[in-house]
């Protein structure tokens, strides 16, 4: 249980330090406001030329984007700012204080850091899944919400796996200042159902840069779309890009600790 | 530029008070912070007043927070006086006037002004350009400060690759290459090794016999004043202390005198004792054994000053 | 050599060495890092790549066409954009924050030399290597997307001096931004707001004309369109002769009442600074 409890220790270091801020919980809330309304925005504006896209309707296209929103929640508040701080020590040479320390190296690094505001954008995404499911005017059953929560969880999975693989290339290519954009950029694709894009892009934004599955799927368990095949492959493929993903950082540690004077 | 007025820097009353919010630690004070600020007024320099003349190395000596930093940010123009008066080569330094920033240089320890990336003789272009140099006069310059610095291998080579005191010098090239007036060093030799040190102090004396420039430095380490100043500074709290010769500064400050005695036995002795009581010791010394060498000495510089702040700090 | 005695160059002479070493400096570090330029493309032409595919996908299901603009004409533009947004990128606001805790204001300020200068500079260098990189890209999205694309020399012409314009513009404008960062950290909420306005007002999210027109009428009135829309539609779209240098003469008004701003701006901004210190 040492693992857990290193990480409420964290976790209440994080809120510690957020609370300071005052002002932050506002900007926050005004930020994550100001994003959402950019998103429906966009999708009244698209609506309003097409009755569907690719199959999906206006409603079941707010599913998919609350999903995005509330995944780039958990990613701004836990997952990106521990692995730019990743980057940042690796290129400063300072990682050596975390691989001092007696916890597991992995672990360490991938929970030091918390934006707590930026959980915000968790809230704002729950709201717009709500919104699309209740203008969906179809049942939920408790398979298909705990499909969904099980996805969701599987997805930000995922997403982690990327960015600490990523991360981890910067114990090859030290200056990896471009991650955040490349991360924003690719990640908006999610945005839209993973159906429009031409094939050879489907199946990198799949396999490559897991959006289709850490947003896409999930959102499929909501709108009556999943077939339990995607589930078993969604699981599979997670079991096997952690593991993928903790050898890599191993070895990527292995380079680090060999290579550094 | 103002007529009549005396020396090129030229102090007078000057004070700066800084508002900094206060935080303590735990869960409740940081909640309890998101509705309630508090503020706390920092006295950073407090009515001080001196003049320098051309050609003058002054010494700025004190510990930290004392307000020599923030002396020097205010006679460079980075920092606005709360009240008094600066005047440096006839400027107000805070109107950061083009003709002053050309005629002047801050160098602080431990900060890069050069690219980061890029070799230092490409920083060196930039700097020729900024300052509006003429060719044939900029390269004179340049070589002339590469060579007394010694780093004539190291300017090819990207800034980051440098080790610290290598750095250093690469940026003190760069500072002085419109050939400034008045320098102000902020703790140049600090986080440098002995022999770096050493050089910096060389060349710094140097450059000022060189130059006629006028030379403002404040550090910590007795050294660094020791070796290139006449005059001393002493400040803390943000209040001036002592101004004056160096070896005066003993006189001033401290109360005992050091007797160093080497007897014929070969034994040595050291006794510190009441300035008062000098001569009665040294004549009683002599008196009770047999002494082939006798010194009697200032303590050392730090101990004066150690106990100068001591004694403020009790005050 | 007595210290007094320093000769001096003329102001033109010097500032003209000065943006030319500076982006002679920049393009050989940007060089260095050619594998993270790859990678920060990628994440940027992501963006047009999405709208394009939507766009597209909205036009072919509705017979052809979104609002008279077909899937050649829309590729054309999402492409073009992809080479005005790389134009676009200049110093972020954001970093105003870095700069003032890093202590890289005080050296600036040090300087007899506006730090507009070494943006305006340094960015410009930048744009070089971005370019070269750009093209190779352009040619692989052009040979996906098919874009329908004729230009004219005079077309050619504007849009080399507008993507130009757009960039001293953008300059400008996010320099002012920035300053706001002497007052507060708390600067996040109103760089948003600007973005937000920038993204839907400059033709970023799709061409104006697909906006509904109250936002089209509130452009014609912001800077933004001359940063983005006028220089891309400039090459690809229809303008007549009048509108194309009307188009360069209103970049020029903008870049007049930029530089205006951002002079006062700065000048409230250091005197703020040297009051509090950092």
């Amino acid at each position: 249980m040492r693992p857990l409890r290193l990480v409420l220790l964290y976790v209440r270091l994080g809120v510690m330090n957020e609370a300071q801020y005052r002002a932050n919980f506002f900007i926050a809330a005004f930020q994550s406001l100001l994003s959402v309304g950019v998103g429906l925005a966009v999708l009244a504006l698209v609506y309003s030329h097409t009755p569907t896209l690719n199959g999906w309707t206006e409603s079941e296209l707010l599913v998919i984007v609350g999903v995005q929103i509330l995944l780039g929640g958990v990613i701004h508040a836990t997952i990106q700012p521990n692995m730019e701080r990743l980057v940042d020590e690796v290129r400063d040479g300072k990682l050596d204080f975390a691989l001092t320390k007696p916890e597991d190296s992995q672990l360490l690094i991938s929970i030091r850091e918390l934006r707590l505001w930026q959980a915000v954008d968790i809230v704002s995404g729950a709201i717009v899944v709500g919104v699309g499911i209740a203008r969906l005017h179809s049942t939920i059953g408790v398979g298909h919400s705990l499909g969904f929560l099980l996805l969701l969880l599987l997805g930000a999975l995922l997403l982690y796996c990327f960015w600490l693989i990523m991360a981890t290339g910067s114990f090859w290519v030290v200056n990896m200042w471009f991650l955040a954009e490349l991360f924003e950029g690719v990640f908006q694709t999610g945005r839209w159902p993973i159906g429009i894009y031409p094939g050879w892009l489907r199946y990198s934004m799949t396999y490559l840069v897991p959006i289709g599955f850490a947003v896409t799927v999930p959102a499929q368990a909501l709108t009556n779309r999943l077939h339990w095949t995607t589930v078993v492959v969604a699981i599979c493929f997670g079991a096997a890009l952690t593991a993928f993903t903790r050898w890599f950082w191993r070895f990527g540690l292995r380079r680090y600790s060999g290579a550094s004077a | 530029m103002l007529p009549g007025v005396p020396g090129v820097v030229h102090v007078s009353h000057l004070t700066k008070i800084f508002r900094v919010p206060e935080r303590e630690s735990g869960m409740s004070a940081a909640l309890r912070s998101l509705f309630k600020r508090q503020w706390r007024d920092v006295h950073a320099v407090e009515d001080i007043s001196f003049e320098i003349e051309a050609g003058e190395v002054v010494g700025f000596l004190g510990p930290n927070g004392a307000g020599k930093t923030t002396t020097l940010k205010m006679l460079s123009g980075l920092l606005y006086p709360t009240s008094g008066e600066g005047l440096v080569l006839g400027h107000v330094p805070s109107r950061r006037e083009r003709e002053y920033l050309r005629r002047m240089t801050l160098v602080m320890g431990n900060r890069n002004q050069l690219q980061w990336d890029l070799p230092a003789l490409d920083s060196f272009e930039l700097n020729r350009a900024i300052y509006r140099l003429p060719r044939d006069d900029f390269r004179r310059t340049r070589d002339e400060l590469i060579e007394l610095l010694d780093v004539g291998d190291l300017v090819r080579k990207p800034v980051r690759q440098l080790s610290l005191g290598e750095r250093m010098k690469v940026e003190v090239v760069g500072s002085l290459l419109h050939l400034p007036a008045v320098l102000f060093l902020d703790e140049p030799t600090i986080g440098l090794d002995v022999t770096m040190q050493r050089r910096l102090r060389s060349f710094v004396a140097e450059y000022n016999r060189r130059h006629g420039a006028t030379v403002l430095l404040t550090s910590h380490y007795m050294a660094d004043v020791e070796a290139l100043c006449k005059r001393v500074i002493v400040i803390h709290h943000g209040r001036i202390l002592f101004d004056g010769r160096l070896d005066a500064l003993a006189d001033s400050f401290s109360t005992t005198k050091t007797i160093e005695a080497v007897l014929a036995d070969g034994e040595r002795i050291t006794l510190r004792v009441p300035k008062a009581e000098t001569s009665q010791a040294t004549a009683r010394l002599l008196a009770e054994h047999d002494v082939t060498d006798l010194t009697v000495e200032d303590p050392p510089i730090e101990d004066v000053i150690e106990q100068v702040f001591a004694a403020e700090v009790s005050a | 050599m007595s210290v007094s005695a320093v000769r001096r160059e003329s102001a033109a002479r010097s500032m003209l060495d000065f943006y030319a070493t500076t982006i002679r400096t920049q393009i050989q570090t940007q060089f260095q890092y050619r594998v993270s330029l790859y990678m920060y493309t990628v994440g940027m032409v992501a963006e047009p790549v999405i709208y394009l595919v939507v766009w597209t996908t909205i036009a072919r299901s509705q017979g052809g066409m979104v609002d008279g603009l077909t899937p050649g004409a829309l590729a054309a533009y999402y492409i073009v954009w992809t080479l005005v947004r790389t134009m676009n990128i200049v110093f972020t606001p954001f970093g105003w924050e870095w700069r003032i805790r890093e202590g890289e204001l005080s050296g600036q300020l040090l300087r007899p030399l506006h730090p507009i200068h070494y943006d305006l500079a340094s960015f410009a260098g930048q744009k070089v290597p971005w370019i070269v990189l750009y093209l190779p890209i352009g040619a692989a999205l052009s040979l996906v997307f098919h874009p329908t694309l004729h230009p004219h020399a005079l077309q050619v012409a504007v849009f080399l001096v507008a993507i130009w314009g757009a960039y001293v513009i953008r300059s400008l404008n996010q320099f002012s931004l920035g300053m706001v960062t002497f007052w507060t950290t708390r600067v996040g909420a109103i760089f948003q707001v600007w973005f937000l306005a920038e993204l839907l007002l400059s033709g970023r999210l799709l061409p104006l004309p697909l906006m509904p027109h109250w936002s089209q009428t509130l452009a014609n009135w912001l800077p933004f369109k001359y940063t983005f829309y006028f220089p891309i539609e400039a090459l690809v779209g229809n303008m007549s002769t009048a509108s194309l240098l009307g188009g360069l003469g209103m970049q020029l008004l903008w870049i007049g009442v930029g530089t205006a701003v951002m002079t006062g701006m700065w000048r409230l901004a250091v005197r703020r600074y040297s009051a509090v210190g950092n």
